[in-house]
């Protein structure tokens, strides 16, 4: 095992090649741009190709046409970026391309601060595309060591369930410095349960079954298999079809595929949760770390709180919130993103509570004073643009 | 011809979307004459479209590997694509003009200034004629439209000393053509050349649309006169401004002179993976 002192950025990038990534297209934007910096130094060197796109909507089209020509490609963004992604992460959905996309999140929306932590793209990393009859899959890592593992997670979902996986990080998980610990053999990176899946050919001709089967190769062209992917709606053959029925097979397939396999998918850390706390505070990405602080340290007082920390965003992981409880969600915006999630989620008769800040982390003894008033069920509103109710 | 058809199109998808009497099927059929002429089989042949009567016309139609990009985008696919495929497969797009010279214009210049090895094939109907016939970059000046009840008169990129394909030529293209698809064989002959160049080659087809150009602009469904308008404005190269007329020809053939973006990538991986270059 390599023990290093790096960043999220470099853990990412690392991850990618690991996975077999041999495709990076980018274009540079704070913070994401050290990705596609270490991306430029490190993938010739293992015969893979960097280049860089006119903007972000090419950078994950030209990387849809290297994975649908057989290569394992990623992209890297930050907010302003991933929103124009729209475009080609509908057409990977729906063609049904493996193909990672890391999001760096910051503040918003638009330009916002380029430098600061932000959440904001919750709910768009959910729907980065327009039409819905889709499931996705978002993973959020909390640390540098964790953006490595969940970068070759990524690679690895992305091509046993055919579809692009987003790696939704925030500034703090990239531009962060901790230990990283590489992998140096086949051995110490499987003994880190990370796994690797070569990319498959399909043999056609029924590119797009109608059922919700996983390990499904996905669609390569060069072959002259007679495949055929595009934007329309997909016969099996990958036909364009205007018929109502082709459509509905297809979207159950994009539904269904990842919701009956979610067993794969889910993920997340639970602290304290045995006793049936009263109180359990709920985050994903870098306020969970100061999450769980605050749950020890409200813990060493003797309060009844627990935590839990999301590592997959997507599907909505339902079945943690299943307790009757008090839940307060932290997260890094001001509107109240996964606290809506949970709120649909949480089982009934519990209540569900929002904090939330932008751009710089909570301290575990605000987190701490919030649990205190919620136990004592004082209201949490303050006045004006501070923490107004939500 | 049917011979062609048999050989290189899907039978499900023959004889297309495209109206009857409109010249689109004629352009596509174009395509097919010049890589029948080439000798190139299925398998030589990936074939990629973008959206519009173009792309409804072409999608799937080719027996061998087939894809349709999102509108204006399937340059940047086909910049990641060649790097996957083998430099021997000979990738064709065929695409309309909105897609190429308007919403996928960026893209289209960026993969002429790498020189990436991709034949584009713009089939030209004078507009955007799948959405019911709204004017575009193509469309002559004055053209009654849906969208240009008065007359078009945004300028446009074929006129009043505007020429889209110099644009491109300026960008870095290796190969650039224009015809109308009534001109016989020359633009098989173009297109053939576009194939053969080891780079990025735009050949433009201009063809026309009977249902809304046809009854729109030009008061008329009836082909035969659709077709002789066609044939009155169809000129060779001209020095200068050329009027309201298509210039047609090949405007620029430097084929092979410039180094190919995909040979390019391969040689500087591999330099860098033999340590002649460092960081
Ligand atoms: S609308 Fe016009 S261009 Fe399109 S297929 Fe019909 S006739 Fe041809």
């Amino acid at each position: 095992m390599k023990r290093t002192f790096d960043t999220g950025n470099a853990a990412i990038t690392e991850g990618a090649i690991r996975a077999g990534c041999s495709l990076f297209a980018g274009y540079p934007i704070t913070p994401a741009t050290e990705i596609a910096e270490n991306m430029s130094r490190r993938l010739p060197q293992v015969g893979g190709y960097y280049l860089q796109a006119e903007d972000e909507n090419a950078a994950l089209h030209i990387c849809n046409g290297g994975a649908i020509g057989g290569l394992k490609a990623m992209t890297a963004t930050s907010g302003p970026g991933f929103i124009l992604f729209a475009d080609a992460f509908g057409w990977a959905v729906s063609s049904e391309v493996p193909v990672v996309i890391v999001n760096s999140q910051r503040v918003g929306p638009v330009s916002g601060i380029t430098g600061a932590p932000g959440q904001g793209e919750f709910y768009l990393s959910r729907y980065l595309t327009h039409g819905g009859n889709f499931e996705t899959i978002v993973l959020a890592p909390s640390s540098v060591q964790e953006a490595f593992r969940l970068t070759v997670r990524a690679f690895y979902l992305a091509e046993r369930f055919r579809t692009p996986v987003i790696v939704l990080a925030d500034q703090m998980v990239t531009d962060g410095w901790e230990t990283l610990e590489l992998p140096e053999s086949e051995a110490e990176f499987t003994a880190m349960g990370l796994e690797v899946v070569p990319r498959r050919i399909h043999p056609g001709p029924e590119f797009y079954p109608a059922s919700d089967a996983i390990d499904i190769p996905p669609v390569v062209l060069g072959h002259n298999t007679g495949a055929a992917c595009s934007d329309w709606t997909p016969t099996d053959r990958g036909h364009d079809t205007e018929d109502v029925t082709w459509q509905h097979k297809h979207a159950w397939r994009l539904i269904h595929k990842i919701r009956n396999h979610r067993e794969l998918i889910d993920e997340a850390e639970e602290w304290f949760l045995d006793d049936d706390p009263d109180v359990i505070l709920v985050a994903y990405g870098t306020p969970s770390r100061v999450v769980q602080s605050a749950v020890r340290a409200a813990r060493r007082e003797g309060l009844r709180v627990g935590g839990i920390r999301l590592i997959s965003l997507w599907p909505f992981q339902d079945r943690m919130f299943s307790r009757t409880a008090t839940y307060l969600t932290v997260e890094l915006n001001w509107d109240g993103q996964l606290v809506r999630e949970v709120q649909r989620a949480a089982a009934a008769g519990s209540s569900v509570h929002f904090w939330g800040r932008c751009g710089e982390l909570p301290s575990s003894g605000e987190l701490l004073e919030t649990v205190q008033k919620l136990l004592k069920n004082e209201p949490l509103e303050r006045d004006g643009w501070r923490t107004e109710k939500w | 011809m049917s011979d062609l058809l048999e050989k290189y199109v899907r039978p499900e998808k023959n004889p297309g979307t495209a109206c009857k009497g409109c010249g689109l099927r004629l352009a596509h059929r174009r395509v097919l004459e010049a890589i029948d002429e080439l000798g190139l089989g299925q398998g030589d042949v990936v074939w990629g479209t973008g959206i519009g009567c173009s792309g409804r016309q072409t999608f799937v139609t080719w027996k061998g590997d087939t894809f349709a990009g999102t509108h204006g985008r399937v340059y940047a696919m086909a910049t990641g694509l060649r790097l996957a495929l083998p430099p021997e497969k000979r990738l064709i797009l065929t695409v309309g003009d909105g897609d190429a010279f308007t919403i996928g214009f960026l893209h289209l210049l960026n993969a002429a200034r790498r020189n990436v090895d991709m034949t584009v094939v713009v089939f030209d109907n004078l507009g955007y004629q799948s959405t019911g016939g709204q004017y575009g970059v193509t469309t002559p000046l004055g053209s009654r439209t849906d969208s240009s009840p008065y007359g078009a008169w945004e300028p446009n990129w074929t006129q009043g000393g505007f020429d889209v394909l110099r644009i491109l030529k300026e960008a870095g293209a290796t190969f650039l053509a224009r015809h109308t698809v009534l001109q016989g064989h020359e633009p098989v002959e173009s297109l053939k050349r576009a194939i053969r160049n080891p780079g990025f080659s735009l050949v433009q087809l201009i063809y026309p649309c009977v249902t809304h150009y046809g009854v729109q602009a030009l008061g008329t469904r009836d082909p035969a006169a659709i077709y002789d308008w066609f044939r009155e404005r169809t000129a060779g190269l001209i020095e200068g401004d050329p009027g309201d007329r298509f210039t047609t020809g090949i405007l620029h053939d430097a084929s092979g002179s410039r180094v190919e973006f995909s040979a390019a990538m391969r040689d500087f991986v591999a330099s860098v993976q033999k340590g002649e270059r460092h960081v």
